[in-house]
């Protein structure tokens, strides 16, 4: 990756996102995992949550708002060299 | 639409394992005759993007949903690495503890096979049928919005066809979550609308349905099997 590429795209992404990450979880727009919307869903249809499930590997952290947008933003840049590692790794070498 | 670990019949966690890993496979595969190593930084952050877009929450009483954004990578970088990112970003989910690693396979299928094919399929169609009277930038924000609504709740209804394993649960909730989803579809056309207009004023050359985009000439390059040719510019 070249110095211009970092300064120009790939930090002011991460910023960006982690702003707008920060600023959703703080004022409770986030959604929570897992997600509202399927346990809310098996709720109504008769099926409870199953018991001792993985919470994630930021579990041991606890929960909270200040939790959740550390362990957020530790997901936006693992997300993004993950990715980044992955398709260098599987796309074609340029010419 | 994260379907977590434990709710449904173990073997259909197993069937669409056994199911996904080889369409995932392939995509890989495409990714790899496609797109060459200059633009795995936009791949980086769009993945990014996509996971941090996930976690804005819209309500829809009695559930909530967010952006899955598969039609949006697919209208911008194809459907193969479209389904390739949204299976990263399903991983590190997972990692969280959003979705399950036995519902990866089911998961995978619902928002980045069907989401990508039917998002893509449907946008291509709309574009081709739009730009003759609208401009190409005009014509993929409207394709692509209307393209994610129908993707969503088609999505919700296949995932409400496969919850049916469930025993006890009646075919009353296919339609149920079918129809929170068509509202759900709605937030996913606006958000899609929102980022792909960014997109479409800051970096046209992202988005492969557009002409002289580098995404879209990775992609038809494979296909007219030319030569590699020298991506110019930036974004």
């Amino acid at each position: 990756m070249d110095r211009n590429t970092v300064l120009k795209v790939i930090i002011p992404t991460i910023i960006v996102l982690f702003a707008i990450v920060s600023f959703l979880i703080l004022t409770g727009l986030a959604s929570e995992n897992p997600d509202g919307f399927e346990w809310s869903l098996f709720e109504w249809a008769g099926i409870s949550e199953p018991e001792g499930g993985f919470g994630g590997v930021f579990s041991f952290l606890g929960e909270g708002p200040i939790v959740d947008v550390i362990t957020g933003g530790i997901g936006i840049v693992a997300i993004l060299i993950i990715a980044y590692l992955f398709f260098k790794i599987m796309s074609r070498k340029s010419e | 639409m994260h379907v977590p670990d434990g709710v449904l019949p173990f073997w259909v966690y197993i069937l669409f394992l056994v199911t996904s890993l080889p369409i995932l496979g392939f995509a890989i595969r495409n990714v790899n005759k496609r797109f060459d190593d200059r633009l795995t930084p936009y791949m980086g952050v769009l993945a990014a993007v996509i996971f941090a877009a996930q976690f804005v929450n819209f309500p829809v009483p009695p559930a909530s949903g967010h952006l899955v954004g598969t039609t949006l990578l697919a209208v911008m970088l194809g459907p193969w690495a479209a389904m390739v990112i949204i299976a990263l970003v399903l991983f590190v989910q997972a990692l969280y503890g959003d979705g399950g690693f036995f519902a990866f396979g089911l998961n995978f299928f619902n928002m980045g096979f069907l989401g990508a094919i039917l998002g893509w399929g449907i946008s291509l169609i709309l574009f081709r049928a739009l730009r003759e009277f609208w401009s190409e930038q005009i014509s993929v924000l409207a394709a692509a919005s209307i393209a994610a609504f129908i993707t969503t709740v088609t999505s919700a209804f296949v995932l409400g066809l496969e919850l049916l394993t469930i025993p006890g649960l009646s075919f009353e909730f296919v339609f149920i979550i079918t129809g929170i989803h068509a509202f759900i579809g709605v937030g996913e056309s606006i958000l899609t609308f929102v980022i792909l207009l960014y997109f479409v004023k800051a970096a046209p050359k992202m988005i492969a349905f557009l002409k002289d985009s580098d995404t879209g000439r990775a992609l038809r390059m494979a296909e007219a099997a030319t030569p590699t040719q020298t991506i110019e510019g930036d974004i």
